[in-house]
């Protein structure tokens, strides 16, 4: 084994790149609108590449000799397919079209059809017609015109194909190899292929021993500054022959292995992938829960939650002193205005809800929108503050999507949650029964009094009042009646006031939790899922690295 | 040109233009700009280094500078005509890195001070520094001609690039070295276009061709030339030999030799030569700086267009919280219970009643610390309006970041600053703003009740409670449109009593002047909210009229030519 060979060997990684590709599929569609457009199409004409390939003869290698005009690259063509296909000269630039030559037919009519070199440019290697060359047998040797010549179609052709081959060759000379064009145009972009990439510096008999060495170190020298470190520099001389063996060696080693194809395309999508990296955020744990407390509380604000718990109170009040207090009083209460009733919330909700609906849904409030808006972006800060900036507009559109909405929900839940005041504590009918009773009792002491006064004064009768314990029936049914009416009236009244709190309690969780419910359905889910996309987004790309 | 008053019109005329070009700046990252930054950086050289030292000192020598991509064997040509190892030559690529300049012993005034290329430091030993020039005095070169080594144009070196190109720049003549492997190359050839429009004299030189390549390559570089519009230029052929001690065989380069000799020894063709490249680059100013005047105005236009959509976005801001703010939409929800809380049931009823009521709510409000629904009615009213100002300066944030993140030039000047929110302190200022508006009101309305204020219904309602009055009447000053028949009621409540106080003119006039107030203050707010986004383009100072002027500078040219 050579030393050429046992690099390329050395170098050798299996990955499962059927599955890198579904996971580059993958996490391609989840970065849809969430990464640089041109990053994605990229790497959907990446991932579409190697799909292509794959289906394609793995049993071939595509290796590309490329280079600059005059380098060389047609003689070496020649030289090693053994042909004269493709045409060398001294007018620069001599190629102007790709050629082929292919050894091992069997399969690769569609390979050479996909790469797009016509027929009449591909030489065919039926079986071993030249010596020594039964190790080549499924390689397809593509010739490609210049990338730096006056003629622009001969740069796009190399563009072209430079997306599409297995190994490359470059080609270099003395006089250009640190052109500017090749390194950074072309080597450039190919860090992470090093395992695929050649430099080749030909012509190497035009220098003399000492200076080919310096020439080789320099030349590996930029290449390891164009980050191919790992590329393979080699040296040789089309015209004299002199290393050619060793290209043919490399050659023949990565046509053996059937590995080259796979490497390329690996390295491709891990550029890709490398290229996407930053499009996620690895680090960030972003996290809505945090913010989900804050959101109800602001929601609720708007939705005057706090307006309407005090409603409530102020409405259960009233009417346990409606009910329960002194009977002679209370009608005074009902003078003033239900609370509830002025904030359009009636007690009985259901009944009332669909004329609601149908009549009054509030028009938007400025005030109210404004501190939704102000409450969804805070959630949207605290969630996806750290995701790089296309996902934080994403989850924002994904909140503030449904602004409008979260508003009128909010109203509908505020206008359908059921307060708890339409029913009151049978009690409390029993209690306004004492209360008559012990007030009838009174009155009707007093109507006794007053008839036995009128009825003594007048001589009429001399009737004497029942006693009990020495009281006059009628002074104690007076004086006990107000008393007790009395008594029970505070007394009802501080049942009452428990009772208010407790119900606006209540009526205050009841609330929230409708509000909760159209903070998690408007705000929190959409979120989530824009959370969850990205996180799916982040597992395929990590994913696709094959780790 | 050839008169000294002329010469001295065309002087001026360049000077001026240089000091318009030089003060030049594209800050804003538009498409092609690039090309303009460096199309004012090659103006400002070529005028500097060329124009301007050649224009005062026609009689300088002619200036021959020696240029070609990487590998060419320019060092090597230099040396082989200078008859002297001047540059080092070598395998390795590029060569030669700083500037060589050979000239005759008794020129040497001419180079050493900085007449040209006054931006590269002046040395006599050899150097691998770009930003130096080294000296070379060679007693057998001739009179009137010296010989600048240049380094390559194309390689992977970008220094050498930048040098390449300013020397070209600053030359009576280009000595253009290609070699038979190279003369297809793109770049160099669109370095040989430069002179082509600059009007720079050029001659080829077909470098290391094998003799029996001769006749083909130099029948097709002939026809490039051509085509290009070179093919006057000389084209002088030197054969591929092994250069010994980094010169050729004396023979190879004499022809190139004798016709350098042939342009110093001549006055006249020397003078010739300087002013057809002199009069080639003054004529091709007039192009180039048209289109930098192009990329100004599109600077110009770029900064007014983001502008544009700060203020657009702001203005919709303001005129948002203007429109919510009057229409008495904001006289809903928790403001409209509170206001409710202060007619119906509270303080404003009682307050009709009797002053004693007041004053007894005052006294079991203050022992039971329950807050007087007047003052729950202004912090409703703030805490509204405060969102109101927040929710649109955030929004208006938002669609500028956005704006500005989606223009090229735009997400430049964000950057990494997070200018999607309002500024943090703006919630804080706007309640400030509204506590101070709401203290301008009361003040207004203690002003206006001058004289009424021993009245029994201003004592009746108490300034605080006018107050209140009045700015309820101002929130829902549009009408009653989405402001809901209760709060339209309350408003027309408000401003029944206010005219029973006032009197119905001055209630107008203040309602007028404390509306102008709160817009005057969220205005005020919002321009500072605004300035975030101006400050960095300001930062910038893009000048506006840089284009108008720059055309002004090349008529002046025109005209003095």
């Amino acid at each position: 084994m050579s030393r050429v060979d046992r690099r390329l060997n050395g170098r050798h990684r299996r990955v499962d790149l059927p599955m890198m590709l579904a996971a580059l599929d993958e996490s391609v569609e989840a970065l849809d609108g969430r990464a640089d457009p041109k990053l994605l199409a990229r790497a959907r004409s990446v991932a579409g590449r190697a799909g292509e390939r794959l289906h394609l003869s793995g049993e071939h290698t595509v290796v590309a000799l490329a280079g600059s005009t005059g380098s060389g690259k047609s003689s070496l063509f020649n030289a090693l397919s053994g042909s004269e296909l493709s045409p060398v000269g001294v007018r620069r630039p001599t190629t102007s079209k790709a050629y082929a030559c292919v050894w091992g037919v069997e399969g690769a009519t569609r390979l050479v059809q996909w790469l797009g070199v016509p027929r009449r440019q591909t030489a065919w290697q039926h079986g071993a017609v030249v010596e020594d060359q039964s190790d080549l047998d499924g390689l397809v040797l593509l010739d490609l015109p210049d990338h730096d010549s006056t003629v622009m179609d001969h740069r796009l052709e190399v563009d072209r194909l430079v997306e599409l081959v297995d190994l490359f060759i470059w080609v270099v000379d003395p006089q250009k190899y640190a052109d500017k064009v090749l390194h950074e145009r072309y080597l450039r972009r190919l860090t992470g292929h090093a395992a695929v990439t050649v430099v080749l510096l030909n012509q190497i008999d035009t220098l003399n021993p000492l200076a080919a060495a310096e020439c080789v170190d320099d030349l590996r020298r930029l290449v390891a500054l164009d980050g191919l470190r790992r590329a393979h520099v080699l040296t040789c001389s089309a015209r004299t022959g002199a290393g050619l063996d060793d290209v043919h060696t490399l050659v023949a080693s990565a046509v053996t292995r059937r590995q080259a194809s796979n490497d390329r395309l690996v390295a491709d999508v891990e550029s890709v992938i490398y290229t996407l990296a930053p499009s996620v955020s690895l680090e960030a744990k972003p996290d809505v829960s945090a913010g989900r407390a804050e959101l109800v509380e602001a929601l609720s604000a708007a939705a005057g939650v706090p307006v309407i718990a005090g409603a409530v109170e102020r409405a259960w009040r009233r009417r346990a002193d409606g009910t329960l207090g002194w009977p002679v009083t209370r009608w005074i209460r009902t003078w003033r205005p239900d609370p509830l009733r002025r904030l359009q919330l009636p007690g009985d909700a259901r009944r009332e809800m669909r004329s609601m609906l149908r009549s009054s849904i509030p028009e938007p409030a400025p005030v109210q929108q404004a501190q939704v808006e102000t409450a969804v972006r805070r959630l949207c800060d605290g969630a996806a503050g750290e995701l790089p900036p296309r996902w934080q507009q994403a989850v924002r559109r994904s909140a503030g999507a449904n602004g409008n909405e979260v508003r009128d929900a909010l109203d509908a839940a505020v206008v359908v949650t059921d307060l708890g005041v339409d029913r009151t504590p049978l009690w409390w009918r029993v209690g306004s029964s004492v209360q008559w009773l012990v007030t009838a009792a009174a009155v009707l002491g007093g109507a006794w009094l007053l008839l036995f006064a009128v009825g003594s004064d007048l001589g009429l009768a001399d009737i004497s009042m029942p006693s009990w314990h020495g009281v006059a029936l009628p002074t104690a049914m007076l004086v006990g009646g107000v008393l007790l009416g009395a008594l029970l009236a505070v007394l009802g009244r501080w049942v009452g006031r428990a009772g208010a709190v407790a119900r606006r309690t209540r009526a205050e969780s009841r609330l929230r939790a409708g509000i909760e419910s159209v903070a998690d359905r408007l705000v929190i889910a959409p979120v989530e899922a824009e959370l969850e996309r990205h996180e799916r987004a982040r597992v395929a790309l990590s994913r696709a690295t094959g780790e | 040109m050839t008169t000294g008053a002329e010469a001295i019109d065309l002087l001026t005329a360049l000077e001026g233009l240089g000091e318009q070009v030089r003060d030049l700046s594209f800050p804003l990252e538009v498409a092609d700009v690039d090309a303009a930054r460096r199309g004012s950086r090659e103006i400002t050289d070529q005028l500097d280094d060329y124009v301007l030292p050649r224009l005062r000192r026609m009689d300088a020598p002619v200036l021959a500078v020696v240029g070609g991509p990487t590998g060419a064997g320019k060092s090597t040509l230099v040396n082989s005509l200078v008859g002297q190892r001047v540059s080092a030559a070598g395998v390795l690529r590029p060569t030669t890195r700083s500037a060589i300049l050979a000239y005759h012993p008794a020129e040497g005034a001419w180079f050493e001070n900085r007449r040209v290329l006054a931006s590269l430091g002046r040395t006599t030993v050899a150097s691998s520094d770009p930003a130096n020039l080294q000296l070379v005095p060679i007693p057998s070169m001739p009179a009137g001609l010296a010989v600048l080594d240049a380094p390559d144009v194309d390689s992977i070196v970008t220094a050498n690039r930048e040098l390449a190109t300013q020397l070209l720049a600053a030359a009576d003549m280009w000595l253009f070295v290609t070699t038979a492997a190279r003369y297809a190359d793109a770049v160099p050839w669109e370095f040989l276009r430069v002179a082509v429009t600059r009007g720079t004299a050029v001659a080829i030189v077909l470098n290391r061709i094998a003799p029996d390549a001769v006749e083909d390559v130099r029948a097709h570089l002939a026809t490039m030339l051509t085509e290009q519009g070179l093919g006057r230029a000389p084209l002088f052929v030197v054969h591929e030999t092994t250069p010994v001690d980094a010169m050729l065989a004396s023979g190879a380069v004499e022809p190139i030799r004798q016709w350098l000799h042939g342009i110093a020894d001549d006055a006249a063709v020397r003078t010739a030569v300087v002013r057809h490249t002199l009069l080639g680059a003054v004529r091709s100013l007039g192009p180039r700086v048209f289109l930098l005047a192009a990329a100004s105005d599109t600077q110009a236009e770029t900064a007014a267009r983001l502008r544009r959509e700060v203020g657009q976005a702001y203005d919709d801001a303001l005129a948002r919280v203007d429109d919510s703010s009057a229409d008495g939409s904001l006289l809903r929800g928790e403001v409209l219970a509170r206001w409710q809380a202060f007619v119906g049931t509270g303080e404003l009823t009682r307050a009709l009643e009797s002053k004693v009521g007041r004053l007894r709510d005052r006294v079991t409000s203050s022992a039971h610390g329950k807050p007087q629904p007047g003052d729950e009615l202004a912090e409703a009213l703030e805490t509204g309006l405060e969102a109101l100002v927040r929710a649109a300066a955030d929004q208006a944030a938002d669609h500028v970041g956005a704006a500005w993140r989606d223009d090229p030039a735009g997400s430049v000047l964000v950057g990494d600053h997070d200018l999607r929110r309002s500024s943090p302190e703006l919630p804080e200022a706007t309640r400030q703003a509204i506590r101070e508006w709401q203290d301008g009101v009361l003040d207004l309305v203690r002003r206006q009740g001058q004289g009424k204020q021993t009245t029994a219904r201003y004592l009746a309602f108490g300034l605080n409670g006018l107050g209140l009055l009045l700015m309820i009447v101002v929130l829902a000053q549009t009408g009653s449109q989405g402001a809901g028949e209760v709060a339209g009621g309350g408003t027309a409540l408000s401003q029944k009593i206010l005219e029973a106080v006032l009197g119905d003119q001055v209630v107008r006039g203040m309602a007028a002047s404390a509306r102008a107030d709160l817009h005057r203050r969220v205005a005020h707010l919002l321009d500072g909210e605004r300035r975030r986004f101006l400050d960095r383009l300001a930062d910038l100072a893009i000048r506006e009229d840089a284009g108008p002027a720059l055309r002004a500078a090349v008529q002046d040219l025109e005209d003095a030519r």
